[in-house]
């Protein structure tokens, strides 16, 4: 993105051009992009900047250079006023392990802002929305990961905030577990209204539950956009599998690659570049002067790991 | 009006809240009542509550035996001389007040860094600043539970048993000067057990080392000033004696040695230190911890 790009005017957090460094450490080195309300994804590898990116939106580190706008605030300079309205539900697991959950949230909750009775309610009220409701008088320390997951993300939406941070929700979960957390987010935001970035670095899981994504890589912004958006600005065009051999389906993308196509076959699977609608005729006319027949025939849909491959690359 | 009309549903379950928001002064508070119910063990098993009681039993315990004395003793004899003074009162239990220092400043401050609550408190309405004033605040009213309750409780007694103040003026006199002495020493305590309990996540270390400092200090400088004759300047480096030596001031009480290897009932050497140099060097310990804390706490990055 260039220095001069506004912001989105109902951006929730808007970054552009951001930089941060700790020492000779470069974390990041140029960084722009909008999280619009719903549930956005930060992705990246480990070490990619993703946890300094988080950092920085709540307002604990300073930005080096650039400019961060949170819910229409700095959060370095006004962060009392962005942290009232946000939650954050960090990535380590320990929490205090004699302290009961009910506890925790409550107090939490009352640090957001919420009076003391409003609070203990509302902790009550946010437990059993997690499942954790039966649980809610135990000790951190006797629950498993999943439950202690479960109280991070409760703490983190008990004060009603406007915006959640979720730093890996579904790190040390079994697969079933993340299932479960991944659709309890998902119900969050779209029941309560509560906007959510949620930071991973397992494309499956933000490909499922998010509407935007931001891919931070090496410092910097790889993309960032709607999910659709970015399926569709990247390389397409389309998929066809046909009812035929392997053998047939190489030929099929030969005789296409000879009408000046780029065309590959996988399996019985071929994939023709190009977003033309002629691309469509003339695929389905190779296979129909074979005289064989055609299963499935639709454009092709990058996922966001096909995505993230060609960005990074 | 039909049973149907009167039905109600209490519980609504999570929902939006737009009630009114206790801002930054909610957070301060509830992080400093947090903090206090932690470090007492409130809300925690029984094992959490033994340490704590035990010592706040140990600096209450010599106060109620001096009401008792004093209740007992007949009323022909005088009792001031069987009972300490209110600045002499710390001598019993200055060992009490430190260790509860040693105590509960490292379980404040190092539970929350060794933890992910340091971030959580970070992502509130609290900043650094904000976050160490509080732990700093509850930490001297845990500390005025052992500094401040003895005193106030024998004050309160006395008068009771017509051995307090004469007149309401003395009275007003001898509790402020109560209050004052019970926040100079709970205060320097507080500030040097803070900024020992900034340097390691594991409360036991810093806790080990406040117990060896406190005494280890006045060990040493009453060996350079007895043994080797050096300056009496050096008292200023008795961390534990520094607060009780302004406590004597404070009272415009003369301080009586039983320990000093000179003889009885001489003057203690630290007398010789001006009232000035005291305060100058309580101070400076003060501010010197504050600079430290807030130096390790400035350094700190707090990424998760």
């Amino acid at each position: 993105m260039s220095d001069h790009q506004l912001p989105a005017s109902d951006a929730l957090v808007s970054a552009r051009n951001v930089a941060k460094s700790y020492g000779s450490f470069m974390a990041l080195a140029d960084v722009s992009f909008d999280i619009m309300p719903g549930i956005t994804g930060l992705l990246g590898a480990n070490g990619a900047g993703k946890t300094t990116m988080m950092g920085m939106i709540i307002g604990l580190h300073a930005i080096d250079s650039g400019s961060l706008n949170v819910l229409g605030h700095d959060p370095w300079h006004s962060g009392t006023t962005v942290r009232e309205r946000l939650g954050y539900a960090p990535e380590h697991h320990t929490l205090p392990p004699d302290l009961r959950a009910a506890d925790f949230v409550r107090h939490v909750a009352e640090l957001h802002g919420l009076p003391s009775a409003e609070a203990t309610t509302r902790a009550s009220d946010a437990l059993w929305l997690v499942g954790l409701g039966e649980e809610r008088f135990r000790p951190m320390g006797t629950m498993s990961t999943g439950q202690r997951q479960r109280v991070k993300l409760a703490q983190a939406i008990a004060h009603d905030p406007q915006l959640v941070l979720l730093d890996e929700p579904t790190d040390g979960l079994d697969p079933m577990q993340r299932d479960a957390m991944l659709d309890l987010i998902s119900q969050i935001a779209s029941e309560y209204g509560i906007n959510i970035i949620l930071s991973s670095h397992l494309l499956e899981e933000v490909e499922r539950i998010c509407d935007g994504v931001v891919i931070v890589g090496d410092g910097v912004t790889v993309a960032s956009g709607s999910l659709a958006e970015l399926r569709g600005t990247s390389s397409s065009g389309v998929s066809m599998e046909i009812d035929g051999s392997v053998d047939d389906a190489e030929q099929i993308a030969a005789g296409l690659c000879e009408l000046g196509l780029q065309a590959t076959a996988t399996g019985r699977r071929i994939v023709v570049e190009g977003n033309d609608d002629t691309v469509f005729d003339l695929a389905r006319d190779a296979c129909a002067a074979r005289g064989l027949g055609i299963i499935r025939l639709n454009r092709h849909r990058l996922s966001l790991e096909d995505v993230f491959i060609e960005r990074m690359t | 009006m039909t049973a149907a009309n009167e039905a109600q549903i209490f519980d609504q379950g999570y929902r939006r809240y737009d009630g009114p928001r206790t801002g930054f002064g909610g957070a301060l508070r509830s992080l400093i009542v947090h903090s206090m119910k932690h470090a007492l063990g409130l809300g925690r098993s029984a094992r959490f509550k033994i340490l704590p009681f035990v010592v706040i039993a140990f600096a209450y315990l010599p106060a109620i035996g001096f009401i008792a004395l004093a209740a007992l003793l007949p009323e022909d004899v005088d009792a001031q001389e069987f009972l300490p003074s209110y600045a002499g009162y710390y001598g019993a239990v200055v060992g009490a007040i430190y260790l509860f220092a040693a105590f509960i400043a490292p379980l404040l401050l190092c539970t929350d860094r060794r933890t992910s609550l340091l971030g959580v408190y970070l992502a509130s309405p609290l900043n650094r600043p904000t976050y160490l004033l509080g732990k700093a605040i509850a930490t001297v009213l845990l500390l005025l539970i052992v500094t401040l309750g003895p005193p106030l409780l024998m004050l309160i007694a006395f008068t009771l048993e017509s051995q307090g103040p004469g007149s309401i003026v003395e009275w007003i006199d001898v509790f402020f000067k109560i209050v004052l002495s019970s926040l100079t020493m709970g205060i320097m305590f507080a500030a040097l057990s803070l900024a020992i309990s900034s340097v390691s996540d594991r409360w036991i270390v810093p806790a080990a080392a406040i117990i060896l400092i406190m005494p280890g200090s006045a060990i040493v400088t009453d060996v350079l000033i007895w043994e080797a004759d050096m300056t009496p300047m050096l008292h200023l480096l008795n961390l534990p004696n520094l607060p009780r030596e302004l406590i004597f001031r404070i009272h415009g009480e003369a301080r009586q040695s039983f320990s000093s290897p000179s003889g009885t009932a001489s003057l203690w050497r630290e007398s010789e230190n001006s009232t000035t140099s005291l305060w100058l060097a309580w101070l400076g310990y003060v501010g010197a911890s504050i600079a430290f804390i807030w130096y390790r706490y400035r350094q700190l990055l707090v990424r998760r």
